[in-house]
């Protein structure tokens, strides 16, 4: 991935390019707190036509806003023609998708995080708009709101129309959220998708198929090597010398630090925290029954872990040094590469040679308007050359065994021995207690 | 009519009860009226179902101690305040719910309320932004003649502030005037100044009035200002007038103890009769005639005049009933003698007293008798001390209610 | 008789309304009206953009599955975790076993009791640390105090992250502050992952509201009540004591309280500079809404709501009983900063004033200098200007669906203008009406500052519901996104602070003066604009100057509304290019703060020193 989606949070990116803006319209109006200090001195009439300038910008206001944004609300073939996200064309937009433009030139709509399109460094929206538009005789869109998935799902359960046809970024744990909070399936089963048998098995997160990984990640540890040799095994973080040495984030609001403490859940077990009864825990890698993850959690804030808020926090703290070690993603070097920095300053280290991935799929809405052309999308980003762009784009590891990667890709992207990861069935009805007890001891006030 | 007479020379001479200033029309409907208002804040009622009726060009003050409900009637009147209960007319139509600057009412505080931030001019101009000035006269000329008017005429650059406290209270009263308003309205406008000030401004205040007759309701805790510059004058007490009258009746005959004591100095007297009788006030001298103790008798024939002998403190004391009172031989009775009634060594009642204090005021000396633990109050021009006999005649005592 | 109606009574005829003679032309009327047009537009655009939307999170607490219930909120305040020793009170204990479990050494605060402890603390912070600058800025001249005083709400601006950056270049291990500890010979302080770090964050944000709010009130401190006590004999510190502090200590409070709220909603600041152990309540409540536990969220966001809105009730209260009136007339004179004389009263406040002048050049400059430090600094820790190319190179060549430097740059300036003109007459009525007096306005004030006491998370997910989803009404789907609704929203976000700056003044001008006004024929809106703002100007000027902050700054609600590509602004480019490297964003950080600190001077410039007088 190029730049860590948690906490990160950005506006849906809708590619019309837009007409002046209304505020400026707002703009001409004065307030009626005048500025014309005299009392007597002027003439009234100005100053009247200014108070009405504020009541029309004020009228103008809330005037546009029941203009805007109907959906037609009838399900009619109308609908959602014009596919862009939550976007609500102002008057005289003609936008991109005009009358007839269905016709002649769909337009597909692709739901993702901001940083898929829209990163500093590299980000693979761009490209695969290109591509994919030379290839296919269609138009993409990119749509990213803020809330990411959850404003799908939030549109769904306020029953208003989804205007995307697929969704690009799924995790396991999205999955496991949307189907806990919709009754109704928010996307359609996978279908036909050209090259679908070339994903590799251990990537497929979803039972119920709708989901296909497009690429995968490993979060681990990044240290700098010339300040510390990070620990080989979790139990090495708990060492003396290593107290105050770890940088990670809080599971409750980044991907990176959920990823981390599902890390720990998966090597020494929930001790029960979510068995709801049936007395079922997760058993632990570590073969202790005794000691769960809070357990271990408990000595690493003894030995002075910070758990920060979003990865960024946490970088940019151990950038400064803060501490030498922080979570991450084992695709550092990749970056650090790229910006000239020494390597030894970022190294990775993967505890017990494990790592934990976080697939990322991709699943066609139930609602969409371009299903077919969704599922020609979704067989192109499994295309070995898109697979290959799709990596080294959004920093990560192609979903399929037969992307065309630089020889040299592997060196500085590394993979872990052992990648571990819940399963859908291990993380629903779970992911929530565990987090909910990690917090309450970690916090505890 | 003289209102400078009436104003300033109120207690020399009796007059006829609610004389109408000369203006007024008996049929016009009054340019002010409160007909049955009350206003209530929580559970108190500043204003207690007042009725009053102020008459086209007429001075009329509200005056009572703080509390009152003078001001608060002014607020209702202005349209600061909304009455809870009853209804205020200006011309005989109701005003209810219509908004201050819809009345066409001048208003002056008490604190001026000068604009800070505009010049003097601008501040006199104000109104001018909503009302146009008269036919052929530019809103400058309009400032400018009222500056002339409250004697500032070269105040129309300065800043308010520069300008002293009655400097400051006339440029008020010139913004008031400046929009030709229907009405004034001046709420304690003089408090603030010192007292030679006061005098001077309140005959100007007088002054601008008659010249332009403009229908003025003022309000002042201050008896004296009432009397000196009114038409007439209502002397409010808990929300209600207690008495609305010309000045010199209100002085001379006060409705109640309240207004007796409350309008200038004033000698209180009440006891218990022991005696009523009838005297024949003629050529022939003072025939008197034991009256009929159980008789009502309140008429007076021409010559006769019913007094009663009054049981106070001690002393028994003679006063005049002037044909208003069915009073009976045990009831009690308040009066009051005015200090320049008492005269010493004078006067059918005698009274023996000890001098208290004086104050020098300068024309007269103001006496302070001690009678038995009671204060009694003379005006003198002689100096006086020790043990001192005062008196009055029957006809000088006025019977007041609320014995 | 006639000759006394000279006015424009002599001309008019009986019309409708009774005993009026002043002639009304329309334009009168329809001014006589506008502040109830107004009133009736805020209340519209409060109830469609801020009430409606928070209430359609707000009600999933008591309505779960379409069933009314109050179960989680009992659970809620009986969890010790959520309320410490208080949920055992909660949970039917007697009041004396809690009353000494409070006492106790092993007391549990809970999440909420911690935040309120936070918030106190960072209270305390900033005013300790706002009030010499209101000080400075109030009462003594010196070249550039306008452009200072201008600069004051600049930090308010910054988005947490940029904060967060320049405080770990600041104050981190291997800071600027350690390093010149170090070049001096002084042992290094570990500021970092603390509550200090986290309250000197809050005072880095709130310290500046609290001077610019204090500020505003001390210059319109009328110069003669002074004079006046000092001729009655009072002394320097005396008449300070009767007569200006008076006067400036409800705006004192006017900052503590937007403080407290403000840090008791805190959120990416205290898990960046202080670490999950201090989790606040929003927090919690960003955590429920991204899992979607919508329940627990929406309890927790009114548990923050109470005690905002308790803080601010209490503090209005406060403010309503001890307005001091004023007529606002004329300021007090400024002292030159260099002393007149050696003398002690002359010398010692400014020698106070130099040690303050230290600390706030770490606390405010320092950190917002390492962060143009790090707008400069490659990669090899070299100076570049490499990241202010990225700018250029990004408005060039970045792609439509991306976000480039100069649309974000100009909606924001665009936004912002127009926030403010929105929020000026929305918070000018607000404050007008709460301060006339009538039972219960105090509640309606309180009301009216909501939109800074409910949890930004909560109600980024009410406008996306109530806006960008919209309401069906008949078969239509009315929604409003885009620049519109992000105008309004910011409007909403910002008009507290034009109502807290301008009400006290408000509150405190002598009635007389409006009324005499009034009885001139103006009508109630002309009042305010020809009497009652120009008298309480420069607090008109400091809320226009904080709505126009709050919009340059917000992020949550313009991230919902903005539909299109061309909708971003500032603080959502510089989030957009926060990667792995903090150079393009630091970069993006500095334009932010060189356009909105250019923008600030601008307004108070327009806004003008006094009244005019």
């Amino acid at each position: 991935m190029a730049d860590d989606t948690d906490a990160a949070t950005g506006p849906d990116a809708v590619t019309d390019e837009g007409a002046v803006s209304d505020g400026d319209a707002v703009a001409s109006g004065e307030p009626s707190a005048s500025r014309t200090r005299r009392g007597t001195d002027r003439p009234t009439r100005r100053r009247f036509l200014a108070l009405g300038g504020a009541a029309g910008a004020l009228a103008l206001a809330g005037c546009s806003a029941q203009q805007t944004g109907d959906d037609g609300g009838d399900g009619g073939s109308s609908d959602g023609a014009d596919g862009s996200d939550g976007s609500n064309e102002t008057d005289g937009d003609d936008g991109s998708d005009g009358e007839g433009g269905d016709e002649e030139t769909p337009t597909l709509t692709v739901a993702t995080y901001t940083s898929f399109i829209d990163a500093p460094s590299v980000s693979p929206g761009e490209w695969l708009k290109e591509e994919f538009e030379s290839r296919v005789d269609a138009e993409l869109e990119w749509a990213t709101p803020d809330n990411e998935l959850n404003y799908y799902v939030e549109r769904a359960a306020s029953g208003v129309s989804i205007d995307a046809d697929l969704y690009v970024g799924l995790t396991t744990e999205d999955l496991v959220r949307v189907d806990d909070q919709l009754d109704d399936g928010l996307f359609a089963e996978r279908g036909e998708v050209g090259g679908f048998g070339d994903v590799r098995d251990g990537l497929l997160f979803d039972p119920f198929d709708r989901a296909v990984p497009f690429d995968t990640g490993y979060v681990s540890l990044v240290y700098d090597g010339t300040a510390v040799e990070a620990p080989e095994t979790f139990d090495g973080l708990l060492a003396d010398e290593h107290s105050g040495a770890l940088i990670a984030q809080n599971p409750g609001g980044s991907s990176t630090g959920r990823s981390f403490l599902l890390h720990t859940i998966h090597r020494f077990g929930d001790g029960g925290v979510a068995s709801d009864g049936d007395d079922e825990a997760v058993e632990g890698g570590d073969g202790d029954p005794d000691y769960d993850y809070l357990d271990y959690w408990a000595d690493l804030q003894a030995n002075d872990v910070r758990v920060l808020g979003s990865w960024d926090d946490a970088y940019t703290a151990w950038s400064n040094g803060e501490a030498p070690i922080v979570v991450s993603y084992s695709t550092d070097q990749v970056f650090a590469d790229m910006e000239g920095a020494n390597l030894e300053e970022h190294q990775i280290r993967f505890l017990n040679d494990q790592a934990y991935a976080t697939p990322e799929g991709m699943a066609v809405f139930a609602d969409a308007d371009e299903p077919a052309l969704a599922r020609e999308f979704m067989s192109f980003m499994l295309e070995p050359d898109v697979q290959g762009q799709i990596a080294q784009r959004n920093v990560a590891f192609p979903a399929t065994d037969t992307a065309t990667l630089p020889d040299d890709y592997a060196e500085l992207a590394q993979e872990p021995a052992e990648p571990v990861t819940f399963t859908y069935d291990e993380l629903q009805g779970s992911v929530s207690e565990w987090i909910d007890a990690w917090e309450r001891q970690y916090a505890g006030n | 009519m003289d209102f400078e007479e009436a104003a300033t020379d109120a207690a020399a001479s009796a007059e006829p009860a609610d004389a109408p200033p000369a203006a007024a029309s008996v049929d016009a409907p009054p340019a002010v009226e409160l007909d049955g208002v009350t206003k209530r804040y929580g559970d108190t009622a500043a204003v207690d179902d007042v009725s009053l009726r102020v008459r086209e060009g007429e001075f009329f003050t509200l005056v009572g101690p703080s509390g009152c409900g003078k001001t608060t009637s002014l607020r209702l009147i202005a349209g600061f305040e909304e009455p809870t209960a009853g209804t205020v007319r200006f011309f005989g139509e109701s005003v209810a719910g219509v908004p201050p600057e819809d009345r066409d009412v001048g208003v002056v505080f008490q604190n001026y309320a000068l604009f800070p931030h505009m010049t003097v001019g601008e501040n006199v101009g104000y109104g001018l932004n909503f009302a146009d000035p008269p036919e052929g006269v530019t809103r400058d000329e309009r400032v400018a003649e009222l500056l002339e008017l409250v004697d500032l005429p070269d105040a129309a650059d300065r800043e308010p502030e520069s300008l002293s406290g009655g400097q400051q209270q006339r440029v008020a009263m010139a913004r008031a005037l400046a929009p030709g308003p229907d009405l004034l309205l001046l709420d304690e406008p003089m408090s603030a100044l010192d007292a030679q000030l006061r005098e001077r401004l309140r005959v100007q205040v007088r002054r601008i009035q008659s010249e332009l007759s403009i229908t003025t309701v003022y309000v002042t805790h201050d008896q004296e200002e009432a009397l000196a510059i009114s038409d007439r004058v209502a002397v409010m007490r808990g929300g209600t007038p207690e008495q609305v009258a010309p000045p010199r009746t209100v002085y001379r005959e006060p409705a109640s103890r309240f207004v007796a004591e409350f309008v200038g100095d004033n000698n209180v007297f009440a006891g218990r009769v022991v005696d009523v009788e009838d005297r024949v006030t003629g050529e022939d001298g003072d025939a008197t005639s034991n009256g009929d103790e159980t008789s009502n008798g309140n008429e007076t024939s021409d010559g006769v005049t019913r007094t009663a002998a009054v049981d106070a403190g001690g002393e028994t004391l003679r006063v005049a009933l002037d044909g208003a009172a069915d009073v009976a031989v045990g009831d009690r009775l308040a009066f009051c003698v005015r200090p320049e009634y008492l005269r010493i060594d004078g006067g059918e009642n005698r009274i023996r007293t000890t001098v208290a204090s004086a104050e020098f005021l300068g024309e007269t000396t103001r006496v302070t008798l001690d009678w038995g633990g009671r204060d009694l109050v003379l005006r003198t021009r002689d100096p006086l001390s020790g043990e001192v006999v005062v008196g009055f005649d029957p006809e000088d005592a006025h019977l007041i209610d609320g014995a | 008789m006639t000759d006394r109606r000279s006015g424009a009574g002599e001309a008019s005829t009986p019309d409708a309304g009774p005993s009026r003679r002043r002639v009304r032309s329309l334009r009168d009327r329809l001014e006589g009206r506008l502040l109830t047009a107004l009133a009736v537009v805020t209340s519209l655009t409060l109830v469609v953009a801020f009430y409606y939307p928070v209430g359609t999170v707000l009600i999933e607490a008591v309505v779960v599955d379409g069933v009314a219930t109050l179960a989680v909120f009992a659970e809620l305040v009986r969890d010790p975790f959520y309320f410490g020793e208080l949920a055992r009170l909660f949970a039917g204990e007697s009041p004396i076993a809690v009353a000494r479990a409070l006492l106790g050494p092993d007391r549990r605060l809970g999440i909420v009791g911690f935040t309120a402890y936070q918030a106190a603390l960072s209270t305390v912070a900033s005013v300790a640390l706002g009030l010499p600058a209101a000080y400075l800025l109030a009462r003594f001249e010196f070249p550039g105090r306008r452009t200072l005083r201008s600069l004051t709400i600049v930090p308010f601006v910054l988005p947490s992250i940029m904060v967060a950056v320049g405080f770990v270049a600041t104050f981190g291990t291997n800071g600027t502050l350690n390093a010149v500890l170090s070049a001096l010979g002084l042992p290094p302080v570990d500021l970092m992952f603390s509550l200090q770090a986290i309250v000197i964050a809050h005072a880095f944000y709130n310290a500046p509201l609290v001077a610019r709010v204090t500020t505003a009130a001390w210059e319109s401190v009328d110069a003669r009540a002074v004079e006046t006590a000092r001729s009655l004999g009072a002394g320097p510190a005396r008449a300070f004591l009767d007569v200006v502090a008076p006067q400036v200590y409800p705006a004192v409070l006017t900052g503590a309280a937007l403080t407290f709220v403000f840090t008791f909603g805190t959120f990416p600041i205290v898990l960046a500079l202080g670490g999950f152990q201090l989790a606040t309540v929003e927090v919690f409540v960003y955590r429920l809404v991204r899992d979607l536990s919508y329940a627990e969220a929406a309890a927790l966001a009114i548990v923050e709501l109470v005690i905002s809105l308790g803080v601010l009730l209490a503090y209005l209260r406060y403010e309503a009983r001890n307005t001091v009136n004023a007529r606002g007339a004329r300021p007090l004179p400024r002292r030159p900063l260099l002393p007149a004389a050696p003398s002690a009263r002359e010398v010692l406040p400014r020698v106070g004033l130099a040690a303050y002048a230290v600390v706030a050049a770490v606390l405010f400059l320092a950190p917002i200098g390492s962060m143009v430090l790090a707008s400069v600094t490659g990669g090899d820790g070299a100076l570049t200007l490499e990241h202010y190319r990225f700018l250029v190179d990004r408005q060039r060549t970045g792609a439509a669906f991306q976000v480039r430097p100069w649309p974000a740059i100009r909606n924001s300036l665009a936004f912002a203008s127009a926030a403010t003109l929105m929020a000026l007459p929305m918070g000018v009525v607000v404050a007008v009406l709460t301060t006339r007096r009538y039972r219960g306005r105090k509640l309606v004030d309180a009301a009216a500052m909501a939109p800074l006491a409910v949890s930004g998370i909560v109600v980024g997910l009410g406008l996306l519901r109530g806006l960008v989803f919209g309401v069906e009404v008949a078969g239509w789907r009315i929604a409003a996104t885009g620049a519109v609704a992000i105008v309004v929203a910011h409007a909403v976000a910002g008009y507290p602070f034009v109502v807290r700056t301008v009400a006290p003044g408000l509150e405190g001008l002598d009635r007389s003066l409006i009324e005499s006004a009034r009885a001139l024929g103006a009508s109630r809106a002309r009042v305010i604009r020809d009497v009652e703002l120009p008298l309480v100007w420069p607090g008109v000027v400091a809320g226009a100057a904080f709505a126009f902050a709050v919009s340059i700054g917000e992020f949550t609600a313009t991230v919902v509304l903005a539909t299109g590509a061309d909708a971003y602004t500032m603080p959502v480019a510089i989030e957009r290019f926060i990667g792995r490297r903090l150079g393009p964003a630091t970069a993006m950080g500095v334009v932010l703060l060189v356009v909105t600190g250019l923008s600030f001077v601008v307004i108070e410039r327009l806004g003008g020193e006094h009244r005019g007088l």
